[in-house]
């Protein structure tokens, strides 16, 4: 992917959450949906903008950590969903 | 045992400065940590949380993020301009991006005179004790990073090019991540 398909895949990654955001819903799923376009967003940014895809050892890792830490993100937004 | 030199996985397959990715990474712990302190303190008020979230403005922060991956965009382009060695592109890449970066704070400015004539502060509720703390401490690197483009806009070296627009695009990766979870979760 180059910087420009990059930008253009942020761009409309984007405009898709604060679409959902514009939509006015709510709700476990549509945090599920919106966390997941924002986990999309960071592997691109660390891939393309930060050419970690060059590094496909480093990529996995970070991967892997921002995988982790957007699960705990999902998890705790289903929690409060539950509560 | 590792190899440092592991094409692959060895410090040196890292892209850019060292240095620089150990700032990234502790900064994105900082961010992190911060982040899902957020979520578990939310699960102690979900309603109150929501409550708060509607005085943000979501389109105002959706326009910011299209202007920051923007920005960022322009940095990644002045990167592959200074490979080639177009120094006078590397500027005028740089310069727009500077100019989106403060175009960001800007919004962002407004966005804090709004809460604050309303009377909305750092003790108005907890949610807006991780806003101001979160998005303030994120504006600070906008701000630092304004000041770096600006440096390797002046000395444009390949180098400090890559070690620059890194930390320009950390300032990105962050934000991707600060906005939904402040401004869209509900």
């Amino acid at each position: 992917m180059t910087a420009t398909q990059g930008w253009l895949a942020l761009v409309i990654l984007s405009g898709g959450s604060t679409l959902i955001a514009w939509w006015g819903g709510t709700g476990v799923l549509v945090a599920l949906a919106i966390l997941t376009l924002a986990w999309a967003k960071a592997q691109i940014v660390l891939n393309v903008y930060l050419g970690l895809s060059e590094a496909p050892g480093w990529s996995r890792g970070f991967a892997l950590v921002l995988g982790l830490f957007m699960l705990g993100a999902m998890g705790l937004a289903v929690a409060a969903g539950a509560v | 045992m590792s190899d440092d030199t592991d094409p692959e996985t060895g410090f040196y397959a890292l892209p850019g400065d060292l240095m620089m990715w150990i700032l990234i990474i502790s900064e994105l712990i900082v961010f992190g940590a911060g982040l899902m302190a957020f979520m578990a303190v939310r699960l102690t008020d979900p309603q109150g949380f929501t409550a708060a979230q509607g005085h943000l403005d979501a389109t105002a922060a959706g326009i910011n993020t299209i202007v920051l991956v923007t920005s960022g965009w322009l940095a990644a382009l002045a990167q592959r301009a200074g490979a080639a060695g177009q120094v006078a592109r590397v500027r005028l890449l740089l310069a727009s991006a500077a100019a989106l970066g403060a175009l960001f704070l800007w919004i962002k400015m407004q966005e804090y005179a709004a809460k604050s004539a309303i009377g909305i502060d750092f003790e108005t509720h907890p949610f807006f004790t991780f806003y101001y703390l979160l998005t303030g401490f994120h504006a600070l690197h906008v701000v630092a990073g304004i000041v770096i483009l600006a440096l390797v806009g002046w000395k444009a070296t390949p180098r400090n090019l890559e070690v620059g627009t890194a930390f320009w695009h950390m300032v990105d990766l962050v934000w991707v991540l600060l906005f939904p979870i402040i401004y869209l979760l509900r």
